[in-house]
C-alpha cells in the first residue's frame, strides 16, 4: 500500500450565492484502490467531484495529484491531469455511434478530415479492455443502459486517466451489468488507477471499495478502510446525530400494525420496470406514514407512480369511496390526492404567477358561477382563508410566488392542496431547504391535517423531520417495501433498516 | 492500512456543529433567489419604454413627412385594417400563452372564407355562409389542437403542415380565381358604420373583451397560463393539459373564421391569397410587441390588439411616407427582432 495518497483534496470550499456548499472538504485516494464517497442528499459530494472534474471552481483549498499541486479549472484541464469523470449515464449523444461518442471531445483527424478507421480501431481496443465486444458503428440510442455505461467508461479511459470518478454508476443497471461493471473497476485497480465511487447503495461499497469517505453538510466527516466499518456506521455518519426528537402530535403506537382506522388507499403488487418491484401498502385515515429510504431507493418514484405521473407496468389500486374500496387507476387517483413535490421550483410552483393563482389552480372549477366564470369573491375568500390558516406572509395574494421565501413558498403548495379538501396527501421532502422554524410550521400543519382525519404519506431525507410526525414507517429499498416498522422505532433502528440490505451477499464473495 | 475511523481535520468543526446546518432554499435549487420582481419589472419597463419611443418616433415622422396620416378618414381606415390583424392576434395569443404557436391561421382564414363564399355564391344566404366560415375555422383549429395536445406533435411542424394543406385545398378549390359575387346583404351589414364606427372595429372591441374575460375569468384561461409557465407543475396541479391546450387552438381557429367573415365582406370576395405568407409574421409580431411572451405563460389579449395597431401604423405610415414596401419589411423585421430580444431577456427564456 502506498503511504502517500495519490490524490489529495485539501480544505476545499465553495459557495453559491448566499450559501456555503463545501466547507473545507477534504479527500484522499490511493492508487490501485477504489474509494467510496458517501453522503445524503445535498451533502456536497457531487459539488466536490465537480471541482475535481473541472466542472465547478473552488474558492479555496488545494488539490494535489501525485504530490504535485494541480489547477483544474475546466474539464479539459482535469483531463490533462489524468482525471476522468464517468457521469451518471446520458452525457452521451444518442444519435451518434459508439465510436463517435467515445471520441466526441477530440475526433481523430487526418489531413483535416475525420479519420473514422482510427476512431473505430481505438474504440475497439478500448472496449476490449473493458471486456466488451460492442459494435463501434451502432448508434448509442439503440444500446441498453449497461452498454451505454460501458461507452461512457470507454470515453473516460481513452486518455489513460490516473483518477476515475464514477457517479452513481449502477443506478439503472441489471444485476449482470453490475457484475461486469465491478469487473471493469477491478481491472482499473490492477492498472493502478485511483477510483472514486459515488453511490447510494451501501452494499456496493463493501463489494468494490477499499476505502470510504463520508460527507455531510458540505464537510468531510470521516474516512476509513471499508473492512474496519459496518454499513450501520456509514449510515450513521451520513445522517448525523438524531437526538432530541420532539414529536409533534400524538405519541406513536408500539406496533407496526396498519389496522387502525378505515382504509383509504390499498395498493397491491405495484411494479414499474427497473424502478418499483411488487409494492404493497395500505394507508388508513388519520395516520401519517413515513416512507423511509435513502436517495435512489424509489421513494419519489413510488409517489409519482401512485398518482399516474409515471406509468406503471402492473398493480392494483383501491380507493375508498363511501366506505367501499373500489378499484381506481393512478390517473383517476390524482384527482383525489394532493402531492407536494420534492422539487418545489421545478414542478411544484408557477413562479411568475401570483400566490392566488398558485393556491387556487386545482380548486378553480368549484369557484365558478352559472356562466362558468370565476367569481372573484369566492376566489378571494378561498385564498384569503388559506393564507390566514397557513400564516403565509407576503405583500398579498397578487404577489408573484417566486418572490416569497422558501418557507412561504412551501406553504403555498400546501395551501393549494389543503384547499381541495383532500383525504390523502403525499409530501415529498416537504422540509427541504427550509429554516428550522419553517420546518416546524410545515410539520405542524401536516399533523393538524392528520388529526382532522386526513392521511399523509411522507418522504424525507431528514430523519429527524420524519420521526417528528410519522405514526409508522414503510422502509423502501431498491424499489421494494422491505420492512414495516412501528412509530416507536428508534432512529438507530431506522438507520439500521436502510443499511441492512439483504442483497449484499450478491456482491460479496 | 488505516484501522480506525479518522476524522479528517474536521474534528473540531464537527463538534462545534453537531446538528444539520439548514441550507437556504437557493442552495438546493441550484439557483439563487433570482426570480425577484425588480429585475422582471425592469425588463417590462424597458419594453414599455421601447414601445413608447418607437411609437412616438413613428408618429413624429408621420407628422413631419405625411400629415395626411392624421386625417380622420385615414385613421378610421387604419382601425379597419387593424381589425383583421387584431382578431387574428387575439386568437394567436391563446395559443402563445399556452406555449405553442399556430402558423396556419392565415391559411385557415383563407380556406374558411373560400368555403363560405362558395356556399354563398349558390345558396345566397349570408348567415349560413358566415356560419360556415366560422365553423370551418374552428374545425381546422381543432385538428391542430388534437394533433398537438393529444398526439403530442410539435406545434410548429403540425401547423406548418396544416397551413400547406389549407393553402393547397384553397387554390385547388378556386383555381386561384377569386370568388366574387357575394350576396349584397353580406357586405351591407358588415360594412355598416353604426355611429360612424365600422362593424369590424366594433367586432374587434367585442372580441377583445370576450378574450380578456376568457383568459382572466374562466378556469380554462387560468389553466392555460399555468401550462405556459410550467407544464410539469401544471400536470401535478391536476390541470387537464390536453383539453386546455386543444382549446387554445380551437380559439385560434375561431378567430381565423371570424376574420374570414369580416375580410371577405370588406373585399367583397374570397380568394386563396387572402392569407399570404407575410401575415403569419405580422400576427406573431403583433403578439410579441403586445407583450405576449413567445415562451408562453405571459400576456393579455388587449396587448395583442395594441400590438396589431402598432404593426399596422408602422406599415401604413411607412407606406404614406413613400418608403418602399421592401424597406418597410426590413424595418418591421428589425423591430420584431428587438422585441423578441427583450422577451428573451425577461428571464422566461430557457
Amino acid at each position: 500500500m502506498t503511504a502517500e495518497p495519490f490524490l489529495r483534496m485539501d480544505g476545499v470550499s465553495k459557495r453559491y450565492p448566499g450559501v456555503v456548499v463545501l466547507h473545507e472538504a477534504s479527500l484522499e485516494a490511493y492508487r490501485g484502490e477504489a474509494m467510496a464517497l458517501m453522503g445524503a442528499n445535498g451533502a456536497g459530494k457531487s459539488t466536490l467531484m465537480n471541482v475535481l472534474g473541472g466542472l465547478a471552481t473552488k474558492e479555496s483549498g488545494a488539490i494535489f495529484i501525485d504530490g504535485q499541486p494541480v489547477s483544474l479549472r475546466s474539464p479539459r484541464e482535469a483531463a490533462a491531469n489524468g482525471v476522468a469523470f464517468v457521469h451518471q449515464e446520458l452525457s452521451l449523444l444518442p444519435t451518434m455511434t459508439v465510436a463517435e461518442n467515445v471520441h466526441a471531445d477530440e475526433f481523430p483527424v487526418r489531413g483535416g478530415l475525420l479519420a473514422p478507421e482510427i476512431m473505430r480501431r481505438r474504440t475497439t481496443e478500448l472496449l476490449a479492455r473493458l471486456g466488451s465486444k460492442l459494435p463501434t458503428d451502432i448508434r448509442v440510442e439503440n444500446l441498453s443502459a449497461g452498454d451505454r455505461q460501458i461507452v461512457e467508461i470507454a470515453r473516460a479511459l481513452r486518455r489513460r486517466p490516473r483518477v476515475v470518478i464514477f457517479d452513481e454508476p449502477t443506478s439503472s443497471l441489471t444485476a449482470w451489468e453490475k457484475t461486469r461493471l465491478f469487473e471493469v473497476i477491478a481491472g482499473l485497480k490492477r492498472d493502478r488507477a485511483a477510483i472514486i465511487y459515488i453511490t447510494h447503495f451501501i452494499d456496493e461499497i463493501f463489494a468494490t471499495c477499499e476505502r470510504v469517505t463520508v460527507m455531510r453538510n458540505g464537510r468531510t466527516v470521516a474516512s476509513a478502510a471499508t473492512d474496519t466499518v459496518t454499513s450501520r456506521d456509514v449510515v450513521h455518519l451520513m445522517l448525523g446525530e438524531t437526538d432530541n426528537i420532539v414529536r409533534l402530535g400524538k405519541t406513536p403506537a408500539g406496533d407496526a400494525a396498519d389496522d387502525g382506522g378505515d382504509v383509504v388507499l390499498q395498493v397491491k403488487d405495484l411494479s414499474r420496470a427497473n424502478v418499483l418491484k411488487n409494492v404493497d401498502l395500505t394507508l388508513r385515515t388519520g395516520e401519517i406514514v413515513g416512507l423511509w429510504g435513502l436517495l435512489g431507493s424509489g421513494r419519489t418514484e413510488l409517489l409519482r407512480a401512485l398518482i399516474g405521473l409515471d406509468a406503471i407496468d402492473q398493480g392494483e389500486l383501491c380507493w375508498s369511496r363511501n366506505g367501499e374500496l373500489l378499484s381506481i387507476t393512478p390517473r383517476e387517483l390524482r384527482r383525489f390526492v394532493g402531492f407536494v413535490t420534492e422539487d418545489r421550483r421545478g414542478d411544484g410552483l408557477f413562479l411568475p404567477l401570483s400566490v392566488e393563482t398558485n393556491i387556487a389552480l386545482p380548486s378553480l372549477p368549484a369557484l365558478t358561477n352559472w356562466l362558468r366564470l370565476i367569481v372573484g369573491k369566492k376566489l378571494a375568500r378561498l385564498v384569503h382563508g388559506m393564507m390566514e390558516r397557513l400564516r403565509i406572509k407576503g405583500s398579498g395574494p397578487k404577489q408573484p410566488v417566486g418572490t416569497l421565501s422558501g418557507g412561504n413558498q412551501q406553504k403555498v403548495v400546501l395551501a393549494r392542496w389543503l384547499a381541495t379538501n383532500p383525504r390523502l396527501l403525499f409530501l415529498d421532502e416537504p422540509t427541504r431547504g427550509l429554516d428550522v422554524s419553517a420546518k416546524t410550521e410545515i410539520l405542524k400543519l401536516a399533523v393538524e391535517f392528520a388529526l382532522a382525519g386526513g392521511t399523509i404519506l411522507i418522504v424525507s431525507s431528514a430523519l429527524e423531520d420524519l420521526m417528528r410526525v410519522s405514526d409508522r414507517y414503510l422502509v423502501i429499498s431498491r424499489g421494494s417495501i422491505v420492512a414495516k416498522l412501528p412509530g416507536a422505532t428508534t432512529a438507530d433502528e431506522l438507520k439500521h433498516a436502510v443499511s441492512d440490505d439483504s442483497s449484499r451477499s450478491e456482491f460479496r464473495p | 492500512m488505516i484501522r480506525t475511523w479518522t476524522l479528517l481535520r474536521m474534528n473540531g468543526l464537527l463538534k462545534s456543529h453537531p446538528s444539520a446546518v439548514p441550507l437556504p432554499d437557493a442552495a438546493l435549487d441550484g439557483r439563487g433567489g433570482d426570480v425577484g420582481a425588480p429585475s422582471l419589472s425592469r425588463i417590462v419597463d424597458a419594453r414599455l419604454i421601447a414601445s413608447a419611443l418607437v411609437f412616438s418616433l413613428v408618429l413624429g415622422l408621420l407628422a413631419a413627412f405625411a400629415p395626411s396620416f392624421f386625417r380622420l378618414n385615414n385613421l378610421v381606415n387604419i382601425l379597419v385594417q387593424t381589425s383583421t390583424l387584431a382578431i387574428l392576434a387575439i386568437g394567436m395569443s391563446f395559443v402563445m400563452i399556452g406555449g405553442g404557436i399556430d402558423l396556419s391561421m392565415p391559411a385557415n382564414m383563407a380556406m374558411s372564407a373560400v368555403l363560405g363564399a362558395l356556399y354563398m355564391r349558390v345558396g345566397h344566404d349570408p348567415v349560413t355562409g358566415s356560419a360556415i366560415m366560422i365553423v370551418s375555422g374552428a374545425t381546422i383549429g381543432a385538428l391542430n389542437g388534437v394533433a398537438v395536445a393529444y398526439l403530442r406533435m410539435i406545434p410548429f411542424v403540425v401547423t406548418l403542415a396544416t397551413m400547406t394543406v389549407a393553402k393547397g385545398a384553397c387554390i385547388w378549390l378556386t383555381n386561384s380565381v377569386s370568388i366574387a359575387g357575394l350576396p349584397e346583404s353580406f357586405g351591407d351589414v358588415l360594412l355598416a358604420r353604426p355611429l360612424g364606427i365600422p362593424v369590424a372595429v366594433l367586432a374587434t372591441i367585442a372580441l377583445t373583451l370576450l378574450a380578456s374575460t376568457a383568459l382572466s375569468f374562466t378556469v380554462i384561461g387560468r389553466w392555460l397560463y399555468a401550462i405556459g409557465v410550467n407544464e410539469r407543475a401544471a400536470r401535478v396541479a391536476r390541470v387537464p393539459i390536453e383539453r386546455v391546450t386543444a382549446m387554445s387552438y380551437v380559439a385560434a381557429g375561431l378567430s381565423a373564421g371570424v376574420t374570414a367573415v369580416l375580410l371577405a365582406a370588406r373585399l367583397d370576395s374570397a380568394s386563396a391569397n387572402m392569407g399570404n405568407d407575410g401575415v403569419v409574421l405580422d400576427i406573431v409580431s403583433a403578439c410579441v410587441v403586445g407583450g405576449i411572451s413567445i415562451y408562453g405563460g405571459i400576456g393579455r389579449a388587449y396587448g395583442a390588439v395594441l400590438g396589431a395597431l402598432f404593426i399596422t401604423i408602422v406599415s401604413n405610415g411607412l407606406n404614406l411616407m413613400g418608403v418602399s414596401f421592401y424597406l418597410s419589411l426590413i424595418v418591421k423585421g428589425i423591430v420584431i427582432i428587438g422585441y423578441v430580444a427583450l422577451d428573451g431577456l425577461s428571464g422566461k427564456a430557457p
